[in-house]
């Protein structure tokens, strides 16, 4: 079993690796403001799909977090003298985001509820919205009292102040999705008749896009004040927050931000062609394929130095390794991906305070997901190897770790290479599951660009076309490799 | 050189050498015959512990290679074997399949190994096939092949399981006429066969086992010619 301490120190070195890529790679957006090297750095989540608070605009090609929140935020921070970090994750997930210690506070239009009062503190209000319904621009008449909306398909966002609010209206049938653009989208195409929104957010969507409309319905106690979160317990930083706070609120800057956001949010005029489309928001779809990639390459990479692991393990004929190995691969296959990366990326680092990056996080549910399914793959090839290779090998003197990597693996990988191609392609396909907790790849840029230009179809549909063409080109080379590799086959 | 003692081996409750006593001799052929299920392959087996024995002991060389702590690997260099179904690497060229044990495991250089290898293949007829990949070679020049790849190890006997069972009729003289030379240039061999008509001739000794045991041994003449058990008898009576 040389060998396998051997495969097992190249892959510890390799982890080690990974975990030395440096922290900030590969964040969703890692802008800051003000600074300079050598200052504490402070670290604000938001979701940046809530214009005009938070959202994203196309600077030089390049995706830029700006709004309301965001000026807030670039004051606490010169005030505090430190550098603004921002990072945009799903709004159900800034709160575990700050519990875990990813982040040092929320903007995010949020709303102190009792509820997240129990998890998280809360600095003063710096901002109090109201809420408006917002419904298809045909049907605007019909909601003219909140009455009307009784027993109606209502739209919200997961985890936010308006999803509590459609949960009051009676038998309402309410949908809760991950983004703003989800909610909007979910209106346009019909599955829901109304959705409710913050004020200005709803303005700044009635603006942007065609074919939409704010219903004369108010709903009732919709005043919905803003605050920032910090750790619970966080009273220094409380503190320190409330300072710039009572300013800003002293010079009434809060509704001149929001002013100025909402000039910022009406630049965006998206091309209706679906190529002019594309080669506008090109810069987002390269930047995500290269994340995508390198995902996927490393992905795979350890996946397949684990799975192999794992594969000897079940076949090492040790029981307790045999047993291990079948758990590990049991576990990983039989739970969601989704929660198996969830789980990694903040339930690790609540439960042991070790942070991995949303890179690394990545890489990890990547590998070690794909490890299970290419293990069993690798145990049916090195199962499929004919015995007397094994005792020929052995006859001539070969230890059993010499066999196993000279004559019984590589066979075994070059008969199940076609599996492993698939699993591969899969992978690529998979890996948009990194989005959720923001790694800035394909599937998050596209997500981005549906932000940007309040447009529901072409992101998604140029990046389904991007997905195809790396799985088709991937399934190609693999082709050759495969031809490669039968040398030696009849012919 | 080999000495058997008692040997016994079960698979689960089936128990197929129920005590075995022999001895093999430097430079000795020695043909074990029987009918299928006599136990003679799993003896063979039993031999380089590509098996591991129930019970007895087996001693190579003054060493008792049966014992758990006995390092089998180092023993299996100096023991080649040839199979049945040929063996051979289908992933490795010819000379590959020869050189690959002799580089790994002795030390010896490319140059040499391949050198080695190319004198063995010259003397079975196969020179000219040391680039091509198992795939593409008859079963007749596999099995050569094979032989020459245990031969490369330069071991001090080899050990045959009926190594032209699996081969069309018109090849099996090409692989007898190999063993028939390393017999002549003095290998220690042990051969389990069905091939009645090169036992006698080249064997120095004959067992015949049966029900797994050792049922009668001799010369081929005592044991061709004037077979006592009656067991040997009618088995001879059948195949021949």
């Amino acid at each position: 079993m040389f060998r396998l301490k051997k495969i097992a120190f190249t892959m510890l070195a390799l982890l080690m690796l990974l975990l030395a890529i440096h922290p900030g790679y590969g964040q969703a957006s890692a802008e800051s403001a003000s600074g300079t090297d050598g200052q504490k750095t402070i670290t604000v989540g938001l979701s940046a799909d809530f214009a005009p608070y938070e959202f994203r605009i196309t600077v030089d090609g390049k995706s830029k977090i700006v709004g309301s929140d965001v000026m807030i935020a670039e004051q606490i921070a010169a005030d505090m003298g430190a550098q603004l970090k921002i990072e945009d994750i799903a709004f159900d997930s800034l709160i575990p985001a700050l519990q875990s210690g990813r982040i040092d506070m929320i903007i995010s239009g949020m709303t102190p509820t009792d509820e997240r009062r129990q998890n998280v503190d809360f600095s003063d209000l710096y901002y109090t919205s109201r809420q408006v319904i917002l419904t298809r621009a045909e049907d605007a008449d019909k909601y003219k009292t909140m009455a009307a909306l009784d027993g109606e398909t209502i739209g919200v966002q997961s985890g936010s102040i308006q999803e509590e609010i459609a949960n009051g209206i009676p038998n309402a049938k309410v949908t809760s999705v991950k983004s703003i653009s989800d909610v909007v989208s979910q209106l346009t195409s019909g599955r829901v008749n109304v959705a409710v929104f913050e004020g200005p957010v709803a303005e700044a969507q009635v603006k942007n896009r065609k074919g939409l409309a704010i219903a004369d319905a108010v709903p009732e106690d919709s005043d919905t004040p803003m605050a920032i979160a910090v750790a619970k317990g966080n009273t220094e930083l409380v503190a320190e927050i409330n300072k710039t706070l009572t300013r800003l609120n002293a010079e009434k800057a809060v509704d001149g931000y929001i002013q100025q956001a909402n000039e910022m949010n009406s630049g965006e005029t998206a091309p209706s062609n679906i190529f002019s489309f594309f080669w506008k928001y090109r810069g987002f779809y390269a930047d995500g394929v290269k994340y995508t990639l390198l995902l996927s390459a490393l992905g795979v990479l350890f996946g397949f130095l684990i799975g192999l692991l794992i594969a000897l393990l079940r076949l090492s004929g040790v029981k307790i390794l045999k047993w291990i190995a079948v758990a590990y691969t049991e576990v990983l296959r039989g739970t969601p991906m989704l929660v198996q990366l969830l789980i990694i990326h903040y339930g690790i680092a609540t439960a042991f305070d070790i942070k991995f990056t949303v890179l690394q996080s990545g890489i990890i549910t990547l590998s070690i997901n794909s490890s299970a399914y290419l293990a069993e793959i690798f145990r049916a090839g090195i199962q499929g190897v004919d015995k007397g290779q094994m005792e020929a090998a052995r006859s001539l003197g070969m230890p059993r770790g010499m066999a196993m990597r000279t004559i019984i693996i590589p066979q075994a990988i070059k008969s199940v290479l076609p599996a492993i191609g698939n699993e591969f392609v899969v992978i690529i396909k998979e890996s948009s599951i990194v989005s959720f907790i923001g790694v800035a790849d394909l599937m998050f840029q596209a997500n981005a660009v549906r932000t940007l230009t309040y447009s529901g179809l072409y992101p998604l549909v140029i990046a389904a076309g991007i997905y195809l063409i790396m799985t088709l080109i991937l399934s190609k080379l693999l082709n050759v490799f495969e031809r490669r590799l039968s040398a030696g086959d009849n012919r | 050189m080999i000495t058997v003692k008692n040997l016994q081996k079960s698979f689960g409750k089936n128990q197929v050498l129920r005590g075995i006593d022999a001895e093999i001799k430097q430079g000795e052929v020695v043909v074990v015959i029987g009918p299928s299920g006599s136990g003679k392959s799993t003896f063979l087996r039993c031999l380089n512990r590509l098996e591991d024995v129930t019970g007895g002991e087996i001693l190579f060389e003054g060493q008792p290679i049966t014992d758990k702590k006995h390092n089998i690997d180092k023993t299996r260099e100096k023991m080649g074997m040839v199979f049945q179904q040929f063996n051979l690497f289908p992933h490795k060229t010819v000379l590959e399949n020869i050189t690959l044990a002799p580089i790994k495991l002795q030390n010896v250089s490319r140059s040499e190994a391949d050198k080695r290898a190319e004198t063995l293949l010259q003397s079975v007829g196969l020179a000219d096939k040391k680039n091509a990949y198992p795939a593409q070679l008859s079963g007749g020049q596999k099995q050569r092949i094979a032989i020459v790849r245990a031969l490369a190890m330069q071991p001090h006997v080899m050990l045959f399981d009926e190594p032209t069972s699996a081969l069309d009729p018109e090849m099996v003289g090409e692989v007898l006429d190999v063993m028939k030379k390393l017999a002549e240039d003095g290998m220690t061999m042990v051969i389990v066969t069905h091939e009645m008509g090169f036992a006698r001739e080249v064997g120095d000794r004959i067992i015949f086992m049966d029900g797994g045991v050792i049922v009668e041994e001799g010369t081929p003449d005592q044991v061709f010619g004037a077979p006592k058990n009656a067991r040997t008898q009618d088995f001879l009576g059948k195949v021949l």
